[in-house]
């Protein structure tokens, strides 16, 4: 009987038996980019976009439920109510962190005839996927836990920076290591994994919603952006980015505009403009109160309405602008449907559009030249046309280049609304969060503005530090 | 020679006693008494005086004095200190224990309207404290015994069944209770035995750390068939819901209004007008509580036996509501045990149940996690607003386009269902089926020595069904939803054990017992959920839905379970005792368990005690102090148990688990394990004495106890910055760290007060003290907060923390608190978020929060508690009186603070008080629109809300009238009670909630003391006849 003692899960795998077969490699592979990784509901999957996009001046709380953001959406937020975020991207660093290991421990299983031949360049590849997922943790964390890099060009504490796979009950001690430590780590990363991600997939599902080249380089831009480090933002963006219009990505997969922005919303929601969506299906989906879809429509849970005093407001923005279309009467209100699915809200979580690296580049263009850059504008005027055809602007257009980069900020606001941009924007250019409906303006220095470092990091970890 | 004859019967049930002895004092002239409890004898003609013997009975001299006819009813035996205890793997005379162990008769048990037994154990006995957590048919009651006694595993006592460990804790998924101890009918226990000390749980080892309950169901005797019939019949009320009273529509428009004027926003509250232009004032409650509930339970059983057979069989059928409306409880169960003895040296035996029973319920909140459901019902019945109806003036239900309650007029909608929906639409069942059963035989190899093997089965089958209706929340996210679980719990034990009793040179008698026993446990759970509900027709999950998800709850809580565990055991005893008056007990046993770590798979426990009968040396027997204390002994123990119970099956594994990326499989790091994981011990220690006073009519017992628990496996909150993943416990791994240690003192008194022919009082009272201290946990972090509860070292585990508070600021109305360096502050809700919180003179500071301000606000463990129990009897009426009594804890009011909630919730008359300009020594804080911060509750706990939860309580009152035996003997019926009682007549309490055992945790260690929203308890009047045949 004495075997009995020894019982082994029969709905688990052990961890010694996860590495023998290259399906099973690849199972954990997809794993990164799921629910139990960057995927989660309280991270990019669902309350991340949402939280970003509530914080900022976009949108109004309807039920004043903690359950769903209201004390994000007016700034109340205390330390024992930041950890979600926290606690999600950090779990998706240690399962990159565990996948690293696994993959180099068990290097020596790969090989035939189990494994196919020449499995150590597709574990390099599985390397790069996993240092994607890792980076991408880290930069959207550190938008919120940590100083933008240039309001101290990158000197503030940023993130405790935890690269080995944690399995057991030691190390919970690690300080915060500098903004520029951690941005320098992301770089890192996706240099890596822009060296070692396939250029494409076979199909278009596995190309939205899986790491290739060019998605590493069009999350380089949005990092270097954040960084303020234009000629890299420059120098990344070019990458994927053609000389003249119509802008498309000359190799890997063919990023590009698509022809009208409704076709990108538009189920399945594969076009080559999403660079990096996570994808739901039925019976893979957000969870209870995780759902973009389910936060904005008004026959959803109706838990927030357009600001009638925020973007869409704005006279610039025609009625005719397709992106118009987005916007729908309720009630009195004005809701966002741009994720139109039903219940169970099927609707990707888009990550990274090609629009945004456009923006990013226009951006970065115009501030390192400080002219009415002729580029940036023919990036600006290709999201905006692409809307609307009755816009297009001139270098006579703008007084001078901070009247072009207000446009390009503004052109953000209407392309990503609801997109989990806004707050990230916010904090990039440590500006005021604007006053919306009964919320106040929170300056910068206001010690909501960021997020405050968990009740139970600070309780667990001696040498992390609080914000301020 | 002339004949006498008549019938012997027992004093109290007035049955007929069968076997009576009966001779004729100083010849050898005897017989005994027939199955009917007749006799007959041929005695001279001069007579002389009959002795009636009969063992458990007082024996009795009677003369006959020219009589030809002489009935005679005999006394149960006064002394208690004769019978039988059943301890682990035998019984031991109650005068030879040395272990502490409290027995119950089933007598007790039998007549209580409850669902199981375990909720009848309220008060019965020292050291063991039970708590009823509220009104929801079926929920397990809360037991622990001599304290909480480990943090993250159970605390739950092991309840064994004739030999054989059983279930217990809510075995349900949905929001119906499923106590699986409900199978066995109160009817066919024959005693409840409660193992308290080390001495007497040892045997069971690794298991004993909380304790061990025995159960033994009962058999049949030698002699004719007896029958007997049981019936009651109750109605439930719920009590005390008067306690929380709330603003009526009018009011509440009022002060919603003003929180609104105070928050500087528009009136959002308007009265509403039924079809007749009635103004709408709903009572929510009504909608949610019902009066009358009506129950009933029946019980039939027949036992006997001959020189070589005994039976039992039984069976019973009740069925049970309560104080809400759609909660019903149905039990059918069936019973047979038969002893047979093939040889003269060799028997065989069996034992047999099935049962089936079935709950059904409303969203009742009462299950653990609950608290905060949309769809709670009583959270429903109190915080709905009143100016609102369910239903619209053409009938229709009262429900917004999202999903919930409607606004009618006013311009804001309560984010929350409706309750008459949740009640005419949604429904919770589960069901068990179970089955029970052993099977041994006994070889008696020479006199005194026996082997025994025993093999046994628990085989539960729990069926949840669940169907949340599409028209509102939660059913409206999902389009409706119906979920299946099948849960399988399938156990089987085998037992081997010699046993040999022997005596050397007359005075020093042995009992040695050495044993194996192996028992292997296996859960299988699974089920689906359906979503998308095509047709209201449709509404179990095997109907039409367009979406299925697999292994999900209702609350999409992943219910997929596929485990089991194994434990392998030997054990030994030995039972010494010199001329009864020098007593010696060593228990030892050695436990292998399957869910520790390699190299922690196997553990040694033991116990040993001595006792000493003062009473029987010679030096008392011939001192005068003997008249008054006719017995007196004293005992000790000291052992080492373990705690395995609740441990997950794998927790000491590295696992990785599957799941889905869109339509592709993952395969991810699911449990970081603790590979040196290891049992809890618990060092038990327990010093007293048993007495008799005046020919043992006053027994006793006193125990002074403290168990030492280490190596207490604690969740030790981990830096969530490493991500290590535990499923059941996020950032957070089980490590064996902390100790604690629980002291206090028992004392129980039986008395048989006064005792005349027609007259008399028994009194059974116990209390018991208890005092827990948390002695260590992880070395860094000497404090661990859940939500409202904490644990930290030298203070009572789990005790309530909370902000301190101090009252309103009379000046403007706002709630004062106290940071955590002492500073007091006071809070406005109405002000800019960032300046909210302000020092008296009026500087912004950072937020107070829970987690950083918090204060231990005192123990959520009751300090004492205890019962009361008075028996009298007046010719054939008797009357019980039975009180319960606890205190010396705190409990915390969360309902308090959803009642004084300024958000969209309706408001308690609490609020009449508020601060106004007009009323500045109010003693609720300004209402202000949309503040859930100044009255407490998620966002904030405040001691505000913390109340003593001392109470007396009159748990049964009953009266019953036995009917005559010469009118019953002429209908062939033996004896025959008829009785009224009242189950939780009235209580005595500061609590200003409904009940002060109310509690929404249930079994948890980690979070007892708090009652948010949780149900009220129950009244119950009953009545039922007893009758043996």
């Amino acid at each position: 009987f004495t075997d009995k003692l020894e019982p082994s899960p029969q709905t688990f795998f052990s961890d010694l038996v996860v590495f023998d077969t290259p399906e099973r490699v690849q199972q954990q592979v997809n794993s990164l980019y799921s629910s139990s990784s960057i995927k989660a509901g309280a991270f990019l999957g669902g309350r991340y976009l949402i939280y970003n996009d509530i914080q900022g001046e976009e949108f109004i709380n309807v039920k004043a439920n903690q359950g769903s953001g209201f004390n994000v959406w007016n700034f109340t937020q205390n330390e024992s109510q930041t950890g979600g975020i926290w606690d999600a991207a950090y779990k998706s660093i240690n399962q990159a962190n565990v996948l690293l290991k696994g993959l180099e421990d068990n290097a020596g299983k790969f090989v035939t005839p189990v494994f196919p031949e020449n499995y150590a360049a597709k574990a390099e590849q599985f390397k790069a996927e996993a240092r994607f997922i890792r980076a991408v943790s880290y930069f959207y964390a550190l938008q919120i836990y940590a100083r933008s890099y240039g309001a101290a060009n990158g000197s503030s504490p940023g993130l405790p920076l935890r690269l080995t796979a944690e399995t057991n009950s030691e190390n919970n001690d690690l300080a915060r290591s500098t903004v520029a430590e951690v941005y320098a780590q992301i770089i890192a990363d996706l240099d890596f994994a822009e060296a070692n991600l396939p250029l494409q997939y076979t199909d278009a599902l596995n190309n939205v919603s899986h790491a290739h080249r060019n998605t590493a380089i069009a999350l380089k831009t949005k990092v270097y952006l954040s960084q303020s480090k234009w000629d890299d933002v420059i120098r990344e963006a070019n990458k994927i980015v053609s000389e003249s219009a119509p802008f498309t990505a000359a190799t890997g997969v063919k990023h590009a505009l698509e022809p009208s922005i409704q076709s990108v919303f538009a189920s399945p929601q594969l076009t080559n403009e999403s660079i990096f969506s996570l994808v739901f299906t039925n019976q893979d989906n957000a969870g209870t109160q995780n759902q973009l879809g389910f936060y904005y429509q008004p026959t959803g849970g109706a838990e927030y309405y357009l600001n009638p005093q925020g973007i869409i407001a704005d006279a610039s923005w025609k009625p005719t602008d397709e992106r118009r279309k987005f916007v729908t009467l309720s009630g009195g209100n004005s809701w966002l449907i741009k994720y139109p699915s039903p219940t169970p809200y099927t609707d990707k979580a888009p990550i990274i559009r090609y629009p945004e690296i456009l923006l990013n580049l226009a951006e970065a263009r115009v501030r390192s030249t400080g002219n009415v850059d002729p580029k940036a504008l023919a990036l600006l005027n290709a999201v905006r046309s692409r809307s609307d055809a009755s816009t297009s602007w001139t270098t006579a257009s703008f007084a001078n280049s901070g009247a072009l980069l207000s446009a390009i900020l503004k052109e953000r606001q209407i392309e990503f609304l609801g997109e989990g941009i806004r707050a990230i924007d916010v904090r990039r250019l440590n500006i005021a969060f604007p006053k919306k409906g009964s919320v106040s303006a929170i300056e910068p220095n206001d010690p909501t503005y960021l997020w405050a470092i968990p009740a139970s990091e600070l309780a667990a970890n001696k040498l992390v530090t609080r914000n301020e | 020679q002339k004949t006498i004859r008549g019938t012997v019967s027992a004093k109290g049930d007035n049955s007929a006693l069968p076997g009576v002895n009966v001779l004729l004092k100083g010849t050898s002239i005897g017989t005994s008494s027939d199955a009917e409890g007749n006799y007959q004898l041929n005695i001279p003609e001069n007579g002389g005086t009959l002795v009636f013997s009969f063992i458990g009975f007082t024996a009795q001299e009677v003369s006959i004095a020219g009589k030809t006819i002489l009935h005679v009813s005999l006394d149960p035996e006064i002394s208690l200190l004769n019978e039988l205890v059943v301890v682990g793997y035998g019984t031991q005379q109650k005068r030879d224990l040395t272990g502490s162990i409290s027995t119950i008769s089933g007598k007790d048990l039998a007549l209580a309207p409850v669902q199981s037994f375990d909720q009848a154990l309220q008060g019965r006995s020292a050291g063991v404290n039970v708590s009823t957590p509220g009104g929801a048919l079926n929920a397990p009651p809360v037991i622990r015994i001599r304290g909480i006694n480990s943090i993250n595993l159970s605390s739950f006592p092991l309840v064994v069944i004739d030999g054989i460990p059983t279930y217990t804790d809510n075995l349900s998924t949905n929001s119906a209770s499923n106590n699986p101890l409900s199978g066995i009918s109160p009817n066919d226990i024959e005693s409840v035995e409660v193992l308290k000390d080390a001495s007497a749980t040892a045997i069971y080892g690794s298991r004993a750390s909380a304790g061990v309950i025995l159960i033994t169901t009962k058999r049949g005797n030698k002699g004719g068939v007896k029958v007997n019939f049981d019936s009651w019949v109750s109605v439930s009320n719920p009590y005390r819901l008067d306690q929380i009273k709330m603003l009526n529509a009018e009011q509440h428009i009022a002060v919603k209004n003003e929180a609104r004027a105070n928050a500087g926003l528009a009136a959002a509250y308007f009265p509403n007008y039924d079809a007749n232009g009635n103004l709408i004032d709903t009572d929510w409650k009504d909608y949610f509580y019902q009066h009358n509930g009506f129950s009933h339970s029946n019980a039939l059983s027949f036992s006997g036996g001959s020189e070589k057979t005994n039976y039992y069989l039984s069976v019973g059928y009740t069925k049970q509501n309560g104080i809400v409306k759609i909660n019903e409880y149905e039990r059918k169960n069936a019973r047979v045990k038969i002893d047979h003895k093939l040889f003269k040296t060799f028997t065989v035996g069996t034992n047999f149940s099935f049962s089936n029973t079935s709950t059904q319920s409303a969203n009742s909140g009462s299950t653990s996690g609950q608290t905060w459901d949309y769809a709670n019902g009583p959270r429903l019945a109190l915080n709905s607003e009143p100016n609102v109806s369910p239903y619209n003036n053409d009938g229709s239900y009262n429900v917004s386009p999202t999903g919930v309650l409607g606004q009618m007029n006013n311009t804001i909608s309560a984010n929350w269902a409706n309750l008459a929906v949740v009640m005419d639409k949604d429904r919770f069942n589960s069901a068990s089926s179970s089955i029970q059963g052993s099977i041994f035989a006994n070889w008696e190899v020479i006199k005194g020595l026996n082997l025994r093997t025993q093999y046994g089965i628990d085989r539960l089958n729990v069926i949840d069904n669940t169907y949340e209706n599409p028209l509102q929340a939660p059913g409206y996210f999902v389009g409706g939803r119906a979920v299946n679980v099948n849960r399988l719990n399938n156990r089987w034990n085998w037992q081997n054990t010699a046993q040999y009793d022997f005596t050397v040179a007359t005075k020093h008698s042995f009992s040695l017992l050495a044993g194996g026993e192996q028992q292997y446990s296996q859960v299988d759970r699974w089920g689906l959920a359906r979503t998308g509900q095509t047709d209201p027709f449709f509404t179990s999950a095997q109907g039409n839905f367009l979406n299925t998800l697999p292994n999900v709850s209702q609350t999409g809580a992943d219910i997929g379970l596929q485990t089991e565990n194994f434990l392998i055991s030997y054990f030994g005893r030995v039972n010494y005792d010199f001329g009864k008056k020098y007593f010696a007990t060593i228990n030892f046993r050695r436990d292998g368990y399957s869910a520790f770590a390699k190299g922690n798979k196997y553990g040694n426990f033991y116990g040993a005690s001595l006792g000493y009968s003062i009473s029987d040396e010679d030096f008392w027997v011939n001192s005068p102090v003997s008249k008054v204390i006719s017995y007196l002994k004293l005992r000790g123990s000291y052992g080492l148990v373990g705690n395995n119970q609740g441990i997950n099956d794998f927790a000491s594994l590295q696992t990785y688990s599957g799941g889905l990326q869109g339509d592709a499989s993952t395969l991810y790091y699911y449990q970081s394990g603790n590979s040196n994981l290891s049992w809890e011990t618990s060092k038990k220690s327990d010093y007293g004495f048993s007495f008799g006073l005046l020919q043992d009519r006053i027994t006793g017992e006193f125990a002074y106890y403290r168990n030492d628990v280490d190596g207490l496996i604690l969740d030790v909150p981990q830096a969530p910055s490493k991500g290590v993943p535990n499923p059941t416990s996020a950032n957070s791994l089980p490590l064996n760290i902390g100790s604690m240690r629980n002291t206090g003192i028992e004392l129980s008194i039986q008395a048989n007060l006064i005792r005349t022919n027609d007259f008399s009082w028994k009194l059974n009272a116990n209390v018991t003290t208890l005092k827990n201290e948390v002695l260590s946990l992880n070395g860094d972090n000497q404090r661990i907060i859940n939500t409202e509860n904490v644990i930290e070292v030298d203070k009572s585990i789990s005790s309530l923390w909370a902000v301190t508070t101090h009252g309103v600021n009379p000046e403007n109305g706002r709630r004062l608190l106290e940071k955590a360096d002492g500073t007091i502050v006071q809070y406005d809700h109405s002000a800019p978020a960032a300046s909210r919180w302000t020092t008296l003179e009026g500087t912004p500071v950072t937020a107070v929060t829970t987690l950083a301000d918090g204060k231990n606000q005192g123990v959520a463990l009751p300090k004492w508690y205890g019962g009361f129990d008075n028996t009298f009897g007046y010719k054939s009426f008797d009357l019980g009186i039975f009180l319960q009594y606890s205190g010396g804890n705190y409990v915390l009011n969360g309902t308090k603070a959803g009642v004084r909630d300024q958000r969209a919730y309706a408001n308690s008359t609490d609020l009449l008080d508020r601060w106004t300009p007009e009323n500045t020594d109010g003693s609720i804080p300004k209402a202000v629109w949309g503040d859930n911060i100044s009255n407490g509750g998620a966002a904030l706990s405040i001691s505000e809300n913390i109340e003593k939860g001392d109470f007396l309580r009159v748990r049964n009152i009953s009266l019953g009238y036995r009917l005559p035996v010469n009118l019953l003997s002429k209908i062939k019926i033996a004896s025959a009670r008829v009785y009224v009682q009242v189950q939780n007549a009235f209580i005595l309490t500061g609590y200003k909630g409904y009940d002060p055992e109310s509690s929404v945790n249930g079994n948890s260690n980690i979070r007892p003391g708090v009652d948010r929203n949780a149900l009220g308890q129950t009244r119950t009047v009953s009545a039922g006849i007893n009758v043996g045949f």
